[in-house]
């Protein structure tokens, strides 16, 4: 009897047979069309000419520089918003203080703003037209249309990643344990060690790894301001974009795989991580 | 006094969370502060443990004013209301905790904690972590690990609140009997009065910010003081005019009448009863099991009672009309509750 009105509520519940395999059926086309396909697509362009012409296209020189230079940009923009990330999050969570709220809304705005102008800011706050250009100049600091001013542009695309994965982690677990070990005379720094960090270790390199996928990625932000000088402020993305403008497409989706590797590597980390935290 | 409160006051915002609290607890003590939610109670506990600061005022710790001295360093245990154990230490952690932020020897940690876990009732959960404990074990690891640098003050934030209602009841004689045997001055809060009358040697009721009455579970609950105190206790019903109820005197300006159910005797029309001749007639319209037994709810001169029958006294149904007389009650005026007895109790009786 049980069983017979569990099973009819299961029907209603989860829809009819016809409904739940057009709906697989709908999320699957999808992915294979909008995913799949292009990553198949990258792969077999890239090697359309054999393996000897897209390893050449590898370790060209230009290429190299701009992997290597994609590498500096994220290793800045996820250390600079690790700690960014920790600081905005604690204190968003464990203190009272007037204008909380804002702050809160304002993390969010670089998910907001479009690449490009975030790009633009930049070049305007920094650039020839800026009215701090000239100190910039005199104390022989370049920032446009150079690696400080992909790094900026890389961090702001990428800051509010860290610190959106820890506030709710932070939230749901309150000051009580923070307080009961202040009470027993722990310092600020044993708290976060002993404490805190424990609790947020997983949602952290969550966070760390979405930072870091979203900054090796990032081409709008950094077009604006790189210049795109080959070998110099070229990063991967920008290196890719000039190799397709000049049709040479091979080269360009060698250079676009490397890219996919790096994102699939790190959607490995991501679900390692994802699994490990929820174990715990 | 071991520990006092001088004047105290604390805002939050708008919200005046203590008005001009001024208490002084004994040593050795275990006093229970009772009030409704909001009314203050947890903001005093926290301004003693140095986790709040009060706006002004003085707070005194054994004949020391402790306000600027940083919590870590006031000597007390606490024991949170959700315990805040840290979820990734071991129970042997969590206890070791204190002793080791105050570098104590290794092995001296191992044997005090030893020694706090056996005393529990745990030994041999010390690898286990928080998640895999029950509620009451949670409490008792809590407990411990306030206990472990020997504080000489505890304090203890609604100990039972996140426990169910059976193992709260075991609780609460096992904590009582743990903190006479420790002698250590402890003060917990409370919003439930069954809790504090049964665990407390002394009660402080706080509402609306202040304190209203200290005393003994007792004084404080057959002797109440004020208002709110008289209203607070028991399962009292409350009404405005008493004036029909003629065997009562009529205070000047009395505002409530507070009747609890102890104080009232229901009898059926043919049952004797020593104060026939000045009981009521109430009509009966709710009779209700308790398991301790029957609770009657009676309509007297408009006011609607409630009052306390046994199983063994004869059935009374809904609709039937009884006798009622009523010992005594409180009335308030203003802030102030006055005791009145049924003039009859002072009469002679004639039993015919």
């Amino acid at each position: 009897m049980s069983t017979a009105i569990q099973g009819g509520l299961h029907r209603d519940t989860k829809g009819s047979k016809l409904v739940r395999y057009s709906l697989i059926g709908i999320s699957l086309l999808f992915v294979f069309l909008m995913l799949i396909l292009p990553l198949i697509t990258v792969i077999t362009e890239a090697f359309k000419q054999g393996f000897a012409v897209y390893s050449k296209a590898v370790a060209d020189d230009y290429t190299i520089k701009a992997i290597l230079l994609t590498l500096e940009a994220s290793f800045f923009a996820v250390a600079i918003n690790t700690v960014f990330g920790l600081c905005a999050a604690w204190s968003l969570t464990k203190f009272k203080f007037k204008g909380k709220k804002i702050l809160a809304t304002l993390i969010d705005l670089p998910v907001t703003v479009s690449p490009i102008i975030a790009g633009l800011i930049f070049l305007l706050t920094f650039g020839r037209q800026s009215p701090i250009f000239p100190l910039l100049q005199d104390a022989d600091i370049k920032i446009v249309f150079a690696v400080p001013g992909i790094v900026l542009a890389t961090i702001f695309v990428t800051f509010p990643f860290i610190s959106r994965e820890l506030i709710p982690v932070l939230e749901s677990q309150g000051t009580d344990e923070e307080e009961a070990a202040a009470l027993m005379g722990a310092k600020g720094f044993t708290i976060f060690r002993r404490i805190t960090f424990p609790h947020i270790k997983w949602a952290f390199l969550y966070g760390v790894v979405l930072c870091a996928a979203r900054a090796m990625g990032e081409f709008g932000a950094v077009s604006v301001i790189s210049g795109h000088l080959r070998g110099k402020t070229n990063t991967l993305p920008l290196h890719v974009e000039i190799l397709f403008n000049e049709f040479q497409y091979v080269p360009a989706f060698a250079v676009a795989s490397i890219l996919v590797m790096l994102a699939i590597l790190i959607l490995v980390a991501r679900s390692v991580i994802e699994h490990k935290g929820r174990k715990k | 006094m071991y520990v006092e409160l001088k004047h105290i006051n604390k805002h939050f915002g708008n919200f005046k969370a203590s008005d001009d609290v001024t208490v002084g607890i004994e040593k050795g003590k275990l006093i229970g502060l009772l009030g409704p939610s909001g009314s203050g109670k947890t903001t005093i506990l926290r301004m003693i443990a140095g986790l709040e600061n009060p706006d002004s005022g003085e707070i005194i710790i054994d004949g020391k004013v402790i306000n600027d001295v940083p919590a870590s360093k006031r000597g007390i245990g606490f024991v949170f209301q959700s315990y805040a154990l840290f979820r990734y230490m071991t129970v042997f952690d969590n206890v070791a905790f204190g002793l080791k932020i105050a570098k104590k020897p290794a092995n001296e940690i191992k044997e005090r904690v030893h020694e706090l876990l056996e005393l529990v009732g745990l030994s041999g959960l010390e690898k286990r972590y928080p998640s895999e404990l029950s509620g009451g074990q949670r409490q008792r690891v809590a407990f411990a690990r306030a206990l472990a640098p020997n504080p000489q003050l505890l304090l203890l934030d609604e100990p039972f609140a996140a426990i169910d209602a059976k193992v709260r009841q075991e609780l609460r004689s096992w904590l009582k009997g743990m903190i006479q045997k420790l002698g250590v001055t402890s003060i917990f809060v409370t919003h439930d009065q069954d809790e504090a009358i049964e665990v407390a040697d002394e009660i402080i009721i706080t509402n609306r910010g202040r304190i209203e009455q200290v005393g003994t579970p007792y004084e404080v609950y057959s002797n109440p003081k004020t208002a709110f105190t008289a209203s607070f206790f028991g399962q009292p019903s409350i009404f405005k005019d008493y004036s029909n109820f003629r065997r009562f005197d009529v205070l000047e300006n009395a505002e409530n009448a507070i009747v609890r159910p102890e104080f009232v005797k229901v009898t059926k029309k043919t049952e004797v009863q020593k104060y026939k001749n000045s009981a009521e007639e109430g009509v009966v319209e709710e009779v209700d099991f308790r398991g301790y037994g029957i609770e009657l709810r009676v309509r007297v001169n408009g006011v609607l009672l409630t009052a306390r029958r046994s199983f063994d006294q004869p059935r009374i149904k809904v609709g039937e009309k009884v006798d009622v007389f009523i010992y005594r009650m409180f009335v308030t005026q203003g802030d102030t509750a006055t005791l009145l007895e049924n003039k009859s109790l002072r009469e002679p009786v004639v039993v015919i």
